[in-house]
């Protein structure tokens, strides 16, 4: 099992000149010879010790705790080993080969006047004769014989399956390859158009192109991106008990998507994700802190040090793992047990890290003129919108006064943001009277805008606007009057009533105004929400004397504490007016948030740095049993960085980056060429695609990685570049039918005999799911959508949502991505929980996933969507409706007897229920 | 051993062909790699039936129980206050505790000791002492084996909470129940393997953690519910008839099955096609199951699940109705059930779970009627019914509590380097009580125990070994004991 070996492993003891009281040949040596080499010598290595050679002496056990401290028996391991009182621990253990008391004097006497050896090197070698760590060379391409196979990768293949005896099967049905190729892909199934296109590329002997087009969506990166966030564990909450939100984690999502939409070359995404901070990419270091931490503090100084151990190790893991597929998080506590790194291979790692702290920070600001120009395009698409999105709520508000409208309240006032629509006024002072307060603490505002009906803000201070209070709370700087109309918004820059529960503000414009619309907040920044004005009153007046009510709290929903509905007004339009106005306020939403990270630059959830401390090895991982001081370094294995223990905080991640990327480290490309393919045919030539150490599988085609892995460098690292030549290969375009004969050599089709069919992911089915229901939103980036609800407190808890609308219809991706919790019916699926990095899903099929996906509102919900879309599209004949449905579901025509038993069943029930079925079918959920 | 047993199915799960992959008689291409999962152990793999993930699978060898039944006291109840008596914390109520000057606990500075605000009295044939707060089940202490000298590594709840669920304090590791039922499956197959109580109040603090798969697949996962919320997306959908949706079912096979065609012998898609079969099943058990109107009335009274109408009795009546719900489930068959008493949700720092930080007799004065009858009901009719003679009962918290008051509050700070939890039912010795803490309660002194060797020891009693459980993870073979752990021997009966 252990393939590591010392390279010094002779016996190197000669006569040494050094003196010493206690001379190591003539008195100690006897003694290991007599007592020790049994288990720890050429014929066994327990504890992986070898004490038949300085190089093992020094060196030590796998617990990576050095035997002696020169000078200092009472802090030397091997002293406290053979007179321990713990007879599991003493060493040798009981029985005849137990040391004298003599014995162990003589070697304490040894250790403390300087335990004198003969002269060995310093550094501990360490080699392996794992594949993995061989250096890469480009394999000669095998020569088969028959005209099977397009490319290289066809001729590995070929040459494994003939010597297993077997054959390749033959080329798959056009329309099954396009499903397929979009479904490993995109995630998603082709559109009809795309299929006929599709469909006479092939004829023409065109497949090329289908692949280009493919990788050319931006469909790809965001599939690609989603097996890239399992493997870097991305979430977008602390995690642990109090799972707070990171509400701008979002920008790493969308700078991974990018990434591969780019096809950024690999290496520069892996230095980017580790040390982009040196390259203006700061957003890439996302990856740093993408795992969870604990916020919980406590003056117990155990627990503090701890936690931020448990936070470098959860990098220093990612990275091993992500990167090296080395699993160098085993190493903290003591040697790695199967694969050549050293604990304090760990700790010099650690030091690389030890900088790096979870927070938000400023990204750099794009000031560039492209940057200017869309800024001044959004500007104006978003004032647009909004001018829309009003005159539709002056209408919902027409239609509710004349009485058409259900009797229905006005939603409760949000801590977030309100807004008052009213018929246009001509006005020059508004007052906004508190008369209550949710908590009744004094009345907090953070602005209060008034507009014109040209959508101006007149209300701000430097469009000469003058505020007046009640009275203002004393002793705050982030709370004053002037916030009032600053144009700045949240709790920092907010104004706070020196009453309790009430209060007044009052804005007079420079001049009279014609207003038709009010915005006011508690925290348009989410951060508080106590403090509310849920009674209020909002008047007028053209001369400062006499005053006339705008509006008030009083139609409102009584507040109930939860988030608000902004979106109620819809519920008085008709159909097509309130879906227009829900389109509007979700992309309006969107358009405001790029808006404000080209003024403002944005704020990100990426990785801060500090001046790190030195870093001490710990013995067994234990952050109260410091060692000696180690400087960082990448593994001993890979060649030393030679840094130093002060090394600049930058450079120490920026060198370790470099080394990882970079073509003479054995590890790196082989690792992406796996999971490329294992994203392609569901599990890579090496089936533990986190792990090429020795604890993981051997490759099924060694060979073909090492040519991949050559390709892929030779090719700038381009990912695109070696896709295409798996999605062009003609093991890719196989028949996944199952064959017998091949079943029972190979019933894993681990050779490639066949496409090997499979099961979507969650997010896959999700999405297919709205896509072909035809209500799938791609707008892409920006913050998720949340499938549950969220219960903010100190501990932050989460209640699946039981329905959900427009608003959560786009890709999964996108989905805010909370640890712990799942949503209600595709966290049943197999879907990581951000907490641990997830290299290969599992893949489980149990009967509450059924449940889910048969009972869920949100089925019932997209099956109704379906038949008024295949109503739509196919009129009132049912069979015709039957035959869409066959070709939107699955991407081909009805066979007869499918038509006749869905006709028969369409209309005995209905083409909802018969939708229902289909979502439920395994055709439409499978990758064939 | 059984050389399929050897035989690991790959790591992505039980996918598809894994059957097959599993009784081929072939090796296949060297990937079903022999782990080590302790030192000279091999891994003994279950063989899952892709079709029936939870379908019963056998132990490692003969099991003293067959079932478990985990209550869990989530907040971290004192065991100063309910089952380790302490007479010199007593004779000391009020002075300093010797040694430990400057102590600095999670919350911060300590006061002095102080001695419970409950009277203990001797129990039973044993005479074993149990305090006032938990009467009821003080009188069934001849039942009941005791571990007094329990040992934690943190003082967080999340990570606490995670540790004594999933044997580590980080999150996303399998659920002692994941694991138990990624073993043996279940001896119902209407009914989830794995059921999770939560208290009415909501979740604990790790929240689904605590029954969650970790990186097991999902199918052991535990399903939650409780006597009054539902399992999610068990009913069928409002607005559509019975017919209908038998129907919708009907179709729903026939045209699976004419796929299946295409691809004979596909164990993934016919396990879906099984899978729907079970959901129906469990669509008529798991309402039933939860159903609890049809209990007589003396029943209800017994278990404390009949009174209403102030905040102690409603909740009590709540916790009553799991109780009663536990028993249901596993006289049907569980394999693992939880049962949760506290919740973070409505209220932490002794709110709504166990901890009393600062009030602790005004808060327990609460828990403690809510806790005690119901679940002592619960204990006395498992035994009565027989089900006591192949369940194990557990009884766990994340931690426990300080002898001392926090300075200047009147409460418990966290305590996890002695503490209490209980086991009774089948295979387990009781009356008995092994390990001990120091004269106050502070640190286990006597036979220490850790959550490791608790575990070893759960997993002992049903049958396996719990350095030869294991599923390989990102390098490593992970087990529910880490790399840790010992069989309690002693408290085998």
């Amino acid at each position: 099992m252990k393939r590591f070996i010392l390279t010094a492993i002779h016996f190197l003891f000669v006569v040494s000149s050094a003196s010493g009281s206690v001379k190591f040949e003539a008195q100690i040596l006897p003694i290991l010879e007599k007592k020790c080499f049994k288990c720890h010598g050429q014929e066994k290595q327990k504890s992986d010790l070898r004490l038949d050679s300085v190089a093992g002496i020094n060196k030590g056990g796998s617990s990576g705790e050095p035997l002696f401290v020169r000078g200092n028996s009472a802090q030397s391991l091997i002293i406290h080993l053979i007179n321990s009182d713990d007879l599991e621990e003493r060493m040798p253990p009981e029985g005849e080969t137990e040391l004298t008391v003599g014995e162990r004097d003589l070697i304490k006497e040894w250790i403390d006047t300087g335990a004198q050896m003969p002269l060995a090197p310093n550094v501990i070698e360490i080699s392996t004769d794992h594949w993995s760590f061989q250096p890469v060379q480009r394999p000669n391409i095998p020569e088969v014989k028959g005209d099977w196979g397009n490319n290289e990768i066809d001729s590995f293949i070929l040459e494994k399956i003939l010597s297993k005896k077997l054959s390749p099967s033959s080329v798959s049905e056009p329309r099954k390859l396009i499903r397929r190729i979009y479904q490993v892909m995109h995630g998603l199934p082709p559109s009809e158009d795309m299929i006929a296109k599709h469909l006479k590329q092939i004829a023409n002997d065109d497949w090329v192109s289908v692949v280009d087009e493919v990788l050319a969506s931006p469909r790809y990166g965001e599939r690609i991106a989603r097996h890239w966030l399992d493997i870097v564990r991305f979430a977008e909450t602390n995690g642990f008990e109090t799972n707070r939100e990171r509400l701008t984690a979002y920008h790493f999502r969308d700078y991974v998507i990018r990434s591969f939409n780019e096809d950024k070359p690999y290496d520069q995404f892996i230095i980017e994700q580790l040390a982009g901070d040196a390259s203006g990419v700061d957003v890439g270091t996302g990856f740093l802190v993408a795992g969870p931490h604990d916020i919980v503090k406590s003056p117990d100084i155990n627990l503090t040090l701890m936690q931020r151990n448990d936070e470098m190790a959860d990098m220093i893991n990612t990275t091993g793992t992500a990167f090296l597929g080395l699993t160098i998080g085993c190493a903290r506590c003591h040697n790695h047990k199967f694969d050549p790194i050293l604990q304090k291979d760990y700790y010099s790692m650690q030091a690389v890290f030890s900088g790096v702290r979870y927070g938000e920070r400023m990204m750099p600001k794009n000031n560039d003129e492209a940057a200017k120009k869309s800024l001044m395009e959004l500007e104006k698409k978003a004032q647009s919108m909004s001018k829309e999105l009003d005159s539709l709520k002056l209408i919902s508000s027409q239609i509710k006064a004349k009485g058409n409208g259900h009797n229905v309240k006005r939603e409760s006032v949000s801590a977030r943001g309100n807004t008052e629509i009213f018929d246009e006024i001509k006005t020059k002072h508004v007052r906004f009277t508190v008369r209550r307060t949710n908590n009744g603490g004094q009345p907090c505002i953070d602005e209060l805008r008034v507009f014109n009906t040209k959508g101006q803000n007149v209300a701000l201070a430097k469009k000469g606007a003058t505020a007046e209070s009640s009275g203002n709370l004393k002793g705050y700087e982030i709370h004053k009057l002037e916030h009032i109309n600053d144009g700045k918004d949240g709790n920092p820059r907010s104004w706070i009533s020196d009453t309790s529960g009430t209060g007044w503000v009052k804005i007079t414009f420079a001049k009279e105004s014609n207003i038709n619309k009010i915005e006011w907040a508690r925290d348009r920044e989410g951060n508080f929400s106590d403090r509310l004005a849920i009674d209020y009153i909002i008047e007028h007046s053209l001369d400062g004397q006499s005053w006339h009510k705008v509006v008030g709290s009083e139609d409102r929903e009584p507040y109930g504490g939860a988030v608000a509905a902004n979106d109620a007004f819809l519920t008085f339009l008709p159909d097509n007016d309130a879906e227009r106005g829900r389109n509007l306020m979700r992309n309006l939403q969107r358009i405001r948030n790029e808006i404000s990270s080209y003024r403002n630059g944005s704020k990100a959830w990426v990785a801060k740095f500090e001046k790190p401390g030195k870093t001490h090895r710990l013995y067994r991982g234990d952050p109260m049993a410091k060692r000696e001081v180690v400087a960082p370094d990448t593994l001993e294995i890979l060649g030393s960085l030679k840094m130093s223990e002060d090394e600049d905080e930058q450079q120490r991640r920026h060198r370790l980056a470099q080394s990882i990327a970079n073509e003479k480290n054995p590890l790196t490309a082989r690792v992406m060429v796996n999971r490329l393919w294992q994203f392609v045919f569901g599990v890579g030539i090496v089936d533990t695609p986190s792990d090429l150490g020795s604890n993981g599988t051997d490759p099924t085609h060694p060979q073909l990685l090492d040519w991949m892995a050559s390709e892929f460098m030779q090719k700038d690292w381009s990912i695109k570049h070696m896709l295409k030549i798996l999605l062009c290969s003609d093991t890719f375009r196989q028949s996944s039918r199952p064959r017998t004969d091949a079943i029972k050599v190979d019933a894993g089709s681990r050779y490639l005999w066949r496409f090997p069919p499979r099961r979507l992911e969650a997010e896959a089915i999700r999405d297919s799911i709205l896509a072909v229901a035809g209500t799938l939103d791609l707008n892409m980036g920006g913050p998720g959508f949340y499938l549950l609800d969220v219960d903010r407190e100190n501990v932050v808890h989460y209640h699946p949502k039981e329905k959900t609308g427009p608003e959560e219809w786009r890709r999964m991706i996108y989905m805010f991505k909370i640890r712990q919790e799942q949503d209600l019916i595709f966290g049943a699926f197999d879907c990581p929980d951000g907490n641990q990095v997830i290299p290969e899903r599992s893949r489980s099929t149990t009967p509450i996933q059924a449940l889910n996906l048969f009972n869920s509102h949100f089925i019932v919900q997209q099956s109704g969507k379906m038949s008024d879309k295949l109503l739509q599209e196919a009129g009132d004949s049912v069979e015709k409706q039957v035959r869409t449905a066959y070709q939107l579901y699955y991407g081909r025509p009805a066979l007869v007897d499918e038509i006749n038993d869905a006709t028969a069943f369409v209309r005995d029930h209905s083409l909802a229920d018969f939708c229902r079925a289909m979502f439920n079918s395994n055709e439409f959920l499978f990758t064939f | 051993m059984d050389r399929g047993q050897f035989l690991s199915h790959s790591v992505s799960g039980f996918g598809g062909i894994a059957l097959a992959h599993l009784l081929n008689s072939e090796k296949l291409l060297g990937t079903e790699k022999v782990r080590e999962s302790a030192p000279g152990k091999t891994p003994v793999r279950p063989l899952i039936d892709p079709g029936n993930p939870n379908a019963a699978r056998d132990s490692h060898f003969e099991p003293r129980a067959t079932q478990v039944l985990q209550i869990f006291c989530s907040g971290a109840i004192s065991q100063i206050d309910t089952f380790d008596y302490k007479p010199e914390l007593i004779r000391l109520h009020g002075k300093p505790m010797p040694g430990g000057d400057k102590l600095i606990t999670f919350q911060g500075e300590q006061g002095n000791l102080t001695k419970s605000p409950w009277e203990f009295k001797a129990r039973g044939q044993s005479g074993k002492m149990v305090s006032e707060l938990v009467p009821h089940l003080g009188s069934l202490a001849d039942e009941m084996c005791f571990i007094h000298s329990l040992t934690g590594k943190t003082n967080t709840h999340g990570p606490g909470e995670n540790f004594m669920c999933t044997g580590f304090t980080l999150d996303g590791f399998p659920s002692a129940g994941s694991w138990v039922t990624y073993a043996l499956g279940s001896e119902t197959e209407n009914l989830p393997a794995y059921v999770a109580i939560s208290d009415i109040r909501g979740t604990p603090q790790s929240s689904v953690n605590c029954w969650g798969p970790g990186f097991l697949p999902a199918a052991f996962q535990g399903t939650e519910f409780n006597a009054s919320k539902p399992v999610r997306n068990i009913a069928r959908p409002r607005g559509i008839s019975d017919i209908t949706d038998k129907a919708t079912r009907a179709f729903l096979e026939r045209q699976n099955k004419r796929h299946l065609n295409e691809y004979p012998g596909d164990n993934e898609l016919a396990a879906r096609i099984a899978s729907y079969e079970l959901a129906a099943k469990m669509q008529m058990t798991i309402p039933e199951v939860s159903d609890i109107s049809s209990e007589p009335a003396h029943v209800l009274r017994d278990y404390g699940a009949d009174e209403s109408g102030s905040k102690i009795k409603d909740l009590r009546t709540a916790h009553a109705k799991n109780c009663i719900l536990a028993r249901r489930l596993l006289e049907k068959g569980v394999r693992f059930v939880q049962l949760f008493n506290g919740a973070y949700q409505t209220g932490g720092e002794g709110v709504s779970n166990w901890d009393g930080h600062k009030k602790i007799k005004e808060q327990y004065s609460i828990h403690g009627p809510v806790l005690d009858q119901p679940t002592a009901a619960l204990l006395r009719d498992l035994k009565a019914r027989g089900l006591l003679e192949n369940t194990l009962v557990i009884f766990n918290s994340e931690f426990g509590r300080m002898p001392t008051f926090q300075k200047g509050a009147s409460g418990r700070d966290h305590n996890p380097s002695g503490f209490t939890s209980w086991m009774a039912g089948a295979g387990v010795k009781a009356p008995f009580s092994y390990g001990a803490t120091d004269d106050f309660s502070y640190k286990a002194v006597e036979n220490v125990a850790t959550v490791y060797d608790f575990y070893a020891t759960v997993l002992h009693i049903l049958g396996l070994d719990h350095e030869r459980l294991s599923f390989y993870h990102n390098g490593i073979e992970r087990r529910l004991t880490d790399v840790h752990g010992h069989v309690i021997k002693e408290v085998l009966s």
